[in-house]
């Protein structure tokens, strides 16, 4: 993780590391081997989701997944979120440590809190490409919490 | 209340999940069984009509009692209080076990004033029954029947030992059940001993079925909680389907409930208190999960990670889209944006965005 760009989320900085692909969901995905990668949530989603507490997986090691599938559930201290596949192809592997104990999501989310492998054919966006995406959605993204807020 | 133990109420789920079936079972002959407390099993709640023997049994119950149902514990007291079944919100330390049981102590030592004469005041209190407490517990916070009868225990003893200890007495057949200071006399807690060698006597109850038999359709309709409604009329505005109402006093009620489309949470989006209560939605938010700031529940973060469609519809945007709904379904005309939009909702809709800081930092401090 030599360089990084930071997102300002308003006083918050979220670091995205320029050494992985990402897409615009806010996982990151870093080449492990030709055409698989490790996937995990970038540290503007981790922001968002505080502490992680509970993660389960609906696939298994090995799934076909299509882009936007539904594989778990996530729940935080403060949201939750169904989980869906960052991009179509193969499960290859869960994280067993994330989910034995998902708090290595907060500890270390570009490092030992990574999701799952995930075997991809698809093209990925850069990390200033990522960096525009935030920028670009930074509203609409208060607007969802917000409109939460008064549901 | 004859016998002058703590009444507990078992409000069934709707449907015959046989899992909750059995959990309802078994804390109802565990309760029996240790023969502290009347038991008695009505349908879900919700579903009932106001003229059920099951309200109407409710109703007639002079003192404090214990309600467990499969509703956010907000959600039934609301319920019970649309059905003129009044009292003041008791807190059980039986919460999720993610929630904050912080405010127990304090409620523990309210409760010991108000049953030494004080009258503590809390928004919750209508229809004047201000001296008794509604334990409401959700059925769905724990599997195991043990940790409910060790709850309701918990309360039992609570509510006896300043009855006893100050050695008061209290008339009971004779006390007309209107009397606001009517307090159920608890009796000590029998030894399973004693409830065995009375068995076949009075002593150990048997569980009451209160019109569990008869059909409850199921129902859909919004209950107001009043603790938090301003009567600011936004819900009247805006729900074209006639459920809304005013009393005598031009205060805001849920008139006609059967009017109100099943599934549609419409005006609890625009509620700009969050006052509005559906029980059934599967959004905690609006089933009538506790809290009373925005850290009190949960942000639901799919749409960023990848669920649904990429537009960030606002609260507002969605109950006009689902009223929309409900009105093409009736055979009349969509209205869109142009009928009974909450004037607060659109003025802050024209208004810069404020950062997101004082949001997250607000649920940091929590």
């Amino acid at each position: 993780m030599s360089d990084e760009l930071t997102f300002m989320m308003g006083q918050f900085p979220a670091r995205i590391p320029t050494d992985r692909n990402y897409v615009a969901t806010h996982f990151w995905l870093q080449a492990i081997e030709p055409r698989v990668y490790r996937v995990g949530f970038t540290a503007y989603a981790v922001r968002l989701l505080q502490d992680v507490y509970f993660l389960d997986w609906s696939i298994s090691d090995g799934a076909m997944v299509g882009k936007k599938a539904e594989i778990g559930e996530i729940e935080s201290s403060k949201a939750l979120s169904t989980m869906y596949s960052a991009e179509a192809g193969e499960i290859v592997r869960i994280n067993p440590i994330v989910a034995a104990d998902p708090s290595a999501i907060n500890a270390d989310a570009y490092g030992e809190g990574w999701l799952y492998e995930l075997r991809t054919d698809s093209s990925l966006l850069s990390a200033a490409e990522y960096m525009d995406v935030l920028a670009a959605s930074w509203e609409k993204t208060q607007a969802i919490i917000k409109g939460q807020m008064n549901q | 209340m004859a016998s002058g133990k703590l009444t507990v109420v078992i409000s069934q789920a709707p449907g015959k999940n046989p899992v909750k079936r059995a959990l309802e079972e078994d804390i109802a002959v565990q309760l029996m069984l240790g023969g502290q407390v009347d038991v008695s099993v009505i349908p879900h709640l919700y579903d009932l009509p106001a003229d059920h023997t099951g309200l109407m049994f409710l109703r007639s119950l002079p003192g404090h009692f214990v309600i467990l149902s499969w509703l956010y514990p907000r959600a039934a007291h609301w319920v019970l209080d649309r059905q003129k079944i009044g009292g003041r919100l008791g807190r059980t330390r039986l919460v999720d076990e993610d929630e904050d049981e912080a405010e127990t102590d304090d409620d523990s030592v309210a409760i010991l004033a108000e049953m030494n004469g004080a009258h503590a005041e809390t928004a919750s209190e209508t229809h004047g029954k201000t001296s008794r407490t509604i334990w409401s517990i959700d059925l769905r916070v724990r599997s195991d029947a043990a940790a409910y009868v060790e709850e309701i225990q918990r309360i039992a003893a609570e509510i006896a030992v300043p009855v006893v200890s100050l050695g008061l007495s209290f008339p009971s057949k004779s006390t007309p059940p209107q009397a606001p200071s009517t307090l159920p006399v608890i009796s000590p807690p029998t030894p399973i001993a004693e409830i065995g060698a009375a068995s076949g006597a009075n002593t150990s109850g048997s569980v009451q079925q209160i019109g569990t038999e008869e059909l409850t359709k199921r129902r859909w309709y919004p209950v107001i909680d009043y603790s938090r409604c301003t009567n600011c009329m936004e819900c009247i505005d805006f729900c074209l389907f006639g459920v809304y109402g005013v009393d005598a006093l031009d205060r805001i009620l849920v008139e006609q409930q059967d009017s109100c489309k099943k599934g549609c949470p419409a005006c609890s989006r625009v509620c700009p208190a969050n006052a509005i209560i559906f029980p059934e939605h599967k959004t905690a938010a609006i089933a009538g999960a506790d809290g009373d700031g925005p850290a009190a529940f949960k942000v639901d973060l799919s749409k960023l990670f990848g669920g649904g469609n990429d537009s960030a519809e606002s609260a507002l945007e969605m109950a006009v889209k689902e009223r929309d709904q409900e009105l093409v379904a009736d055979g009349r005309e969509a209205v869109g944006m142009k009928v009974g939009i909450p004037k607060r909702q659109e003025g802050k809709a024209q208004s810069p965005r404020d950062n997101l800081d004082d949001l997250l930092d607000s649920l940091d401090s929590f």
